[in-house]
């Protein structure tokens, strides 16, 4: 195995006297081996082999406690006529795309406002990160009670101010509830964004912002042909790492309706954890989640493919 | 009542001890000092965190130390949302590691039939001892050819209602068909007390009550045999009309997003007139009167009535959530954990924990319906029989895994769900079916 | 900074950013309200004459007290606490090297391996849960808090890995090359150059490490059993929700207190990551 082999390799850049490990250090390609080493070996173990063993489990038919044996790609095939599971396909990439957009406008916009000096900015900076912070379930909970048919304190504002006259039912209209869940992802993916964004504003010279403005551009036009390229690389970094989690969400759906009602908000993992916990069917469940890898494997490659683009220029 | 269960309990040896002659299980049970085991055996119970604190009050502070003394078991209860058990059950079947004794909701000892042990000599035990089990308590710990667990108890369902607001529109008593019901909940909603039922993806109060609304119809999921897909019928789609009219007609429309939590919220606050709800709602009113109050100010519970739902074209069903003890089959305590299972269920310890409900569940064998308990409140009567008759989804047919699938991916809720938003009865009907006879295919 | 009259400062900058601050925090302080409010009042429904969301006139610290002395939250935040900072450390660790491996070292398979890592971030949790099981047992790590600790890195490496490594990628060579001219090796041109150049992507990268293992639910529910071990998210939701009653009170408490503090930790880091960027990358 490959493991094994970089670690005699290890082992033997050890052995010799110091100066023999340093003159090895020197060379690029084994202090490449060094310092990989660590991560290589915690993900191989803790993920290559439950990958291998999840993608071994998908094409047999396992259920809970009983090993199963192999059907090829029948899984898959009967996925690819349920149509609970192409809601779900389809629930999961209006969820990802709708919200990933929301998320990176305000998240910039939020980031544009507190690159500014004003009175408190610590204090905002910090608490503005609290909806990242807090643990998503109990977060999740705080939602479900402000959305309560009966308890809305939304509803209650919305009608004092006189915008509704009945209430609006957040989580039990099939298309309001997903629109709910992702104001939820979104009001917790914003701070991360507005943060991360914000690292990112604070890396541009101001100089050449001031050179634009000397050159008569208006505020918006500098924005978008001197701050925006600028800023794209981090941008697509943390779009990327936004993307993944927010196409595998779990926990927000489960907490909050279930997938329900009606399968409105049901996404790839919260089917899938039906499928395999709920029901036992290992197999099943195992192909509903790795039929998102490709998905996502498309949604990635598009991005790196961008992000070396952007580099390179 | 705390008190009286420790006086119960210290009954326990002596108990043990006129068993004893008869042999066998309770002999062991009886010795008290427990020789067979060496000191540190310990048995790890997983179970849901029940409604009734007081119960997880006498299981830490009573039966841990009673299961030390009597069977020299050291017992490890461990207690999560409900949620989350079959999560932590999958995880350890597919291990092979971890607690040794899971309490079961539903129909799951089917679910994970290859991986308990038999407990067939623990139960049958027990069923010969306390009169038997009921049939939805066999229905799903037994299948067919061994007990997959020890059926522990059953959380009734009734509807609870208020009274002075069925009677303002004409009603001395529950309705007992879904047309009555129907014309009841219309007066009452047109008053602004709406009927309150879950319509979502959660896994207590909608399934309890969209199956025997189901079945009091005549629609079914399977033939009798368990072999052929029978959702299809004229049956299923009158069901569907009817759910259709009696939601939009009576029932508070905020249902389609509730889970199990919200109809309690929602009838402790004086918004719904009814729901199907376990005890959970009259025993908390009437644990705190002074923070559950109606409208004019007197004490909620005061207010609060039960029945079971009404009778359809086709009779009266109800389905009730049964909860069984399985014993893992990975347990290296095989012997500890039979031990501990007869124990525990034997009549003596249970009536304790028994008590302790409050009649918030009723035991899964039939001896409990003679219990004086049901006597000290009238209100809590009609849960007292709610054993007899429930029947399990997959009826008629064996409430085996794919009844379980049926269940857990919410087909039959979501037929009646996606009828309410909309969709014509027909087409959820024939959407369901697909989903039903891929399912039994 | 905005030019011109002063209500243009407040359109484009006061009243949005109340909009954003008010939207944000507006949860928080309703959990604050719940947590506060006595029983009788959280059972009002909106449409009731005397529904006050936004204050109660009988605030109680009835609900706190209970979760801090009925329920074992103080340790459940220590579990977290210590799982999530050593699965942090363990993370950087990994990813610093990795990162900077992959962004300045020149090796063959060194894009197969970038790519490799980011796939693994991939993998959803909920197939990986069920076999990750079967290693904890073989470990016989179930229900110590060094399961998540090794298996949170799963999740965190990549994200790490990936963020330095753009940091890394920035810094200009001619940094490392001066440094090497001088006589440094190249492990002590990346130990004392470059490193410390990079230290608020470090801090950045810690701080959503941290924040990812501080809310994860699904491993935590699985691989811990004993209340004694449990995390805020578990232990707080399987405490509280009983049956199909939610002690309400208690669980926006606990929300709080699960948060706040980790909040006022962040003031000082957050603050420093952000400005620490400022004239150090491309200044």
């Amino acid at each position: 195995m490959a493991v094994s082999e970089v670690v005699s390799q290890r082992a033997f850049a050890r052995t010799p006297p110091r100066s023999a490990t340093t003159r090895l250090l020197e060379d690029e390609r084994w202090l490449a081996v060094v310092l990989l080493l660590p991560t290589v070996i915690l993900l191989g173990l803790f993920i290559a082999y439950p990958f291998v063993d999840g993608v071994l489990l998908s094409v047999t038919d396992a259920r809970v406690g009983v090993p199963g044996s192999f059907v090829g790609l029948q899984n898959f095939e009967s996925l690819w006529h349920d149509t609970i599971f192409r809601t779900a396909v389809w629930n999961t990439f209006v969820y990802t795309a709708v919200a990933t957009v929301f998320k990176l406008a305000l998240g910039l916009w939020l980031a544009l406002l507190l690159n500014r000096h004003f009175k408190g900015k610590a204090f905002a900076r910090a608490f503005i990160l609290l909806p990242f912070i807090i643990p998503t379930v109990l977060s999740t909970f705080a939602w479900k009670w402000m959305f309560d048919p009966t308890f809305s304190v939304i509803n209650w504002t919305l009608f004092q101010l006189g915008l509704i006259h009945t209430r609006i039912n957040w989580l039990g209209d099939p298309n309001l509830a997903l629109i709910s869940v992702i104001i939820v992802n979104v009001w917790r993916g914003v701070p991360f964004y507005a943060i991360s964004l914000l690292a990112g504003l604070q890396t541009i010279n101001p100089e050449l912002q001031e050179a634009a403005a000397i050159d008569g551009a208006r505020p918006w036009q500098r924005f978008w042909h001197v701050t925006w390229p600028l800023l794209l690389p981090v941008t697509m970094v943390v779009v990327l790492f936004s993307v993944v989690p927010t196409f595998a969400d779990f926990q927000l759906v489960y907490v909050l309706t279930g997938g329900g009602p009606a399968n409105a908000t049901q996404l790839f993992a919260t089917y899938a954890y039906q499928i395999g916990v709920g029901t036992g069917l290992l197999g099943e469940g195992a192909a509903v989640s790795l039929a998102m890898f490709p998905f996502l494997l498309i949604v990635v490659i598009v991005q790196l493919l961008y992000i070396r683009r952007v580099e390179v220029h | 009542m705390p008190r009286m269960n420790r006086r119960k309990l210290l009954k326990l040896s002596g108990a043990g001890a006129l068993a004893a002659r008869t042999g066998g299980i309770a002999a062991i049970l009886a010795s008290g000092k427990a020789p067979a085991y060496a000191q540190g055996t310990t048995v790890h119970w997983l179970r849901w965190n029940d409604f009734v604190p007081s119960s997880d009050v006498l299981l830490r502070s009573q039966i841990i130390p009673a299961c030390a003394k009597d069977l020299g078991i050291t017992l490890n209860i461990e207690m999560i949302n409900g949620n989350d058990i079959q999560a932590r059950t999958t995880a350890a079947i597919q291990s092979g590691t971890g607690p040794d004794v899971i309490c079961a909701l539903n129909n799951w000892p089917q679910l994970y039939a290859d991986s308990v042990a038999d407990v067939s000599e623990v139960a049958e035990k027990i069923g010969k001892d306390q009169g038997g089990f009921y049939a939805e308590s066999t229905a799903v710990a037994n299948n067919g050819k061994k007990w997959l667990g020890v059926p522990w108890c059953i959380v009734g369902a009734e509807n609870a209602y208020r009274k002075s607001w069925f009677e303002a529109v004409g009603l001395s008593k529950f309705p007992e068909t879904w047309d009555e019901y129907r014309a009841a909940g219309k007066k009452l909603k047109a008053k602004g007390q709406p009927i309150g039922q879950a319509l979502g993806h959660s896994f207590g109060d909608p399934p309890t009550f969209w199956y025997p609304f189901l079945w009091s119809f005549g629609g079914m999921e399977v033939d009798k045999n368990g072999k052929k897909a029978a959702l299809d019928s004229k049956a299923t789609v009158e069901s569907v009309k009817f759910a259709v009219a009696f939601w939009k007609d009576c029932c508070d429309e905020g249902g389609l997003a509730w889970d199990d939590s919200s109809n309690n919220r929602a009838f402790l606050s004086n918004t719904i007139s009814s729901t199907l709800n376990g005890a959970s709602i009259y025993l908390l009113a009437k644990r705190e009167p002074d923070k559950y109050q109606t409208e004019k100010g007197t004490p909620l519970w005061q207010d609060i009535l039960h029945a079971p739902l009404p009778k359809g074209p086709a009779g009266q069903f109800s389905y009730q959530l049964p909860m069984t003890n399985m014993l893992m089959g990975y347990s290296k305590q095989q012997d500890a954990a039979k031990k501990f299972l007869a124990w525990i269920t034997s009549k003596p310890v249970y009536q304790a924990w028994f008590d302790s409900q409050g009649g918030y569940t009723v035991g899964a064998t039939t001896i409990w319906e003679q219990d004086p308990l049901w006597n000290k409140d009238p209100v809590m009567q009609p849960f007292r029989l709610v054993g007899r008759g429930a029947q399990f989804p997959g009826y008629p047919g064996p409430a085996d895994r794919r009844a379980a699938e049926v269940l857990s991916k919410y087909v039959i809720i979501d037929m009646y769900a996606k009828a309410v938003q909309g969709m014509p009865a027909e087409d959820a009907v024939k959407w369901a079916t697909g989903e039903v006879e891929k399912i039994y295919a | 900074m905005i030019e011109g009259a002063k209500w243009r400062r407040w359109v484009y900058f006061y009243i949005p950013l109340s909009a954003f601050i008010l939207w944000l925090l507006f949860p928080f302080y309703w959990m604050l309200v719940t947590s506060v409010r006595p029983d009788r009042e959280l059972y009002r429904p909106w449409m009731a004459p005397n529904y006050a969301p936004f204050w109660t006139a009988h605030p109680t610290l009835e609900h706190i007290t209970d979760l801090l002395t009925g329920t074992l939250f103080i340790r459940w935040m220590a579990n977290t606490l210590f799982i999530a900072v050593i699965s942090t450390l363990i993370s950087l660790f990994c990813g610093i090297l990795a990162g900077y491996a992959l962004a300045r070292l020149k090796f063959r398979f060194a894009g197969a391996l970038g790519t490799g890592i980011f796939i693994t971030y991939l993998v959803p949790q909920t197939l990986l849960f069920i076999p990750l099981a079967n290693i904890i047992r073989n470990f016989q790590l179930g229900d110590s808090p060094w399961a998540l600790i090794l298996t949170y890195p799963t999740f965190l490496i990549p994200f790490c890995t990936w963020l330095l490594m753009g940091y890394f990628k920035a810094i200009p060579r001619e940094l490392e090359e001066c440094a090497r001219i001088d006589g440094a090796t190249r492990w002590k041109a990346m130990l004392y150059i470059i490193i410390p150049i990079a230290v608020p992507g470090i801090l950045s990268a810690g701080i959503f490490a941290f924040t990812l293992s501080w809310n994860e639910f699904i491993y935590a529910l699985v691989f811990l059993s004993s209340a004694e071990q449990k995390t805020v998210s578990v232990g707080v939701t399987s405490e509280l929700v009983r049956g199909d009653v939610f002690y309400w009170g208690q669980l926006m408490a606990g929300a709080l207190l699960g948060s706040i503090p980790v909040a006022f930790i962040y003031s000082f880091f957050v603050e420093y990551y952000v400005a620490g960027l400022t004239g150090s990358v491309k200044g």
